[in-house]
């Protein structure tokens, strides 16, 4: 392979921890607070400090990580998700979220 | 490159830069200090961009239009990515500032870094600059516009520093819910306890304990863009049937995702349902 990628073995290994760590969750991190007072993810070379890894490495199994947590069902779930709410919007405006929740199951 | 005029004067500078942007169409404009950035990590703060840096000038407008909010056809709007013309003005604004000042002024990538992560977080700098404010859905709202799009560009030019914006989420539509119901239009649309991208709650009268699945809200806002494709070439390359590959190449998932990608030059949002609903901006998306 020409290009870096990481072992499938540590990917499994350390996937859980990096993704926890990183700013793909995120918690508290939009609140009215003052930037330096927020909960922020850590950057990849943070993760990495922290497990013991290079940042590269974490970078790649975040990454992937970030794809990996759905398989293409929820794709489509999106899809249906979209039609019915813009669709409901077309059909009653802002109001549907107040008078029109059961258009959404 | 000429040398930067000693007696540059920087209010009227900003002045000018103010005009130039709202001739070219920016709704709102600000300057935000780069010691503000602080809190962004080592990495994605403007020194990181432009050594030397001072000032982010940030520009945002170029909302999707109001008839392309009602339009009952969510792929409209999938397709009708105007986050592009935000950049076009930021770049221009970029060589004003260059051209008219004589600083360097580095146009931020709307683009991706290095591991699927921006140069810098535009959301950032507009919130820094006085654009807008955050908002619990996510986007940052701007207290008359609602949601823009915004282009950051990073200067040396020490132009006069902006304060942050007034919270503009929730609204008071969004308290009176949240004192009714428990929770508020954009939770209630895409909640993440069931099956949705947001969570979180109303402490006098700011919304606390977001939570965001990022995850989800990509397949959602990217379903038809690099992350879709990369699901729908990974299904086909596990497939070994050739004739089932064959569906799946040729499907209409895979076709309108390749269609997508080349329809946009940079990364185009597909998902607008918790902004759909937002009491902050209605008013300009409702019309006769």
């Amino acid at each position: 392979m020409s290009f870096f990628f990481v072992e499938p073995e540590i990917y499994k290994k350390y996937k859980d921890e990096v993704i926890a760590l990183s700013d793909s969750v995120q918690v508290n991190f939009q609140e009215h607070l003052p930037p330096e007072k927020r909960r922020r993810g850590h950057s990849d070379r943070e993760i990495a400090e922290k497990l013991g890894l290079d940042e590269r490495t974490v970078r790649e199994i975040r990454v992937v990580a970030e794809r990996d947590t759905y398989d293409l069902e929820e794709w489509e779930k999106a899809i249906e998700f979209k039609d019915k709410a813009c669709r409901a919007f077309a059909r009653h405006g802002i109001s549907y979220v107040f008078k029109y929740r059961d258009e959404l199951k | 490159m000429s040398e930067p005029e000693a007696e540059l004067d920087f209010e009227l500078a900003k002045q000018q830069l103010t005009e130039f942007s709202a001739r070219g169409g920016a709704l709102v404009s600000g300057v935000a200090d780069v010691d503000d950035f602080a809190a962004a990590p080592e990495g994605f703060r403007p020194q990181d961009l432009l050594p030397g840096a001072k000032r982010v000038f940030v520009v945002g407008g170029s909302p999707p239009r109001a008839g392309d909010w009602v339009s009952p056809k969510h792929e409209h709007q999938e397709t009708m990515g105007t986050s592009d013309r935000i950049n076009s003005l930021g770049l221009k604004a970029a060589k004003f500032i260059e051209a008219s000042f004589g600083y360097y002024a580095l146009f931020v990538p709307p683009g991706v870094n290095k591991g699927n992560q921006p140069f810098l977080s535009v959301a950032l700098a507009a919130e820094l600059a006085g654009c807008a404010s955050p908002s619990l859905a996510g986007p940052l709202l701007h207290p008359k516009h609602g949601m823009l799009y915004y282009s950051a560009i990073v200067t040396t030019c020490p132009l006069p520093i902006d304060g942050r914006a007034e919270p503009a989420c929730p609204a008071p539509a969004c308290l009176d819910m949240w004192e009714a119901e428990g929770t508020t239009p954009c939770m209630k649309v895409c909640p993440i306890d069931d099956g949705g991208c947001l969570g979180g709650d109303i402490v006098e009268g700011r919304f606390a304990n977001r939570r965001y699945n990022t995850a989800r809200c990509a397949t959602r806002v990217h379903t038809h863009w690099v992350p879709g494709f990369q699901k729908g070439l990974e299904a086909a390359l596990d497939e070994e049937d050739p004739e089932k590959r064959k569906m799946i190449l040729y499907s209409s998932f895979f076709t309108r995702t390749l269609w997508s990608m080349t329809y946009a030059s940079q990364s185009q949002a597909q998902c607008y349902e918790c902004m759909r609903v937002c009491p902050v901006g209605a008013e300009e998306r409702t019309l006769r």
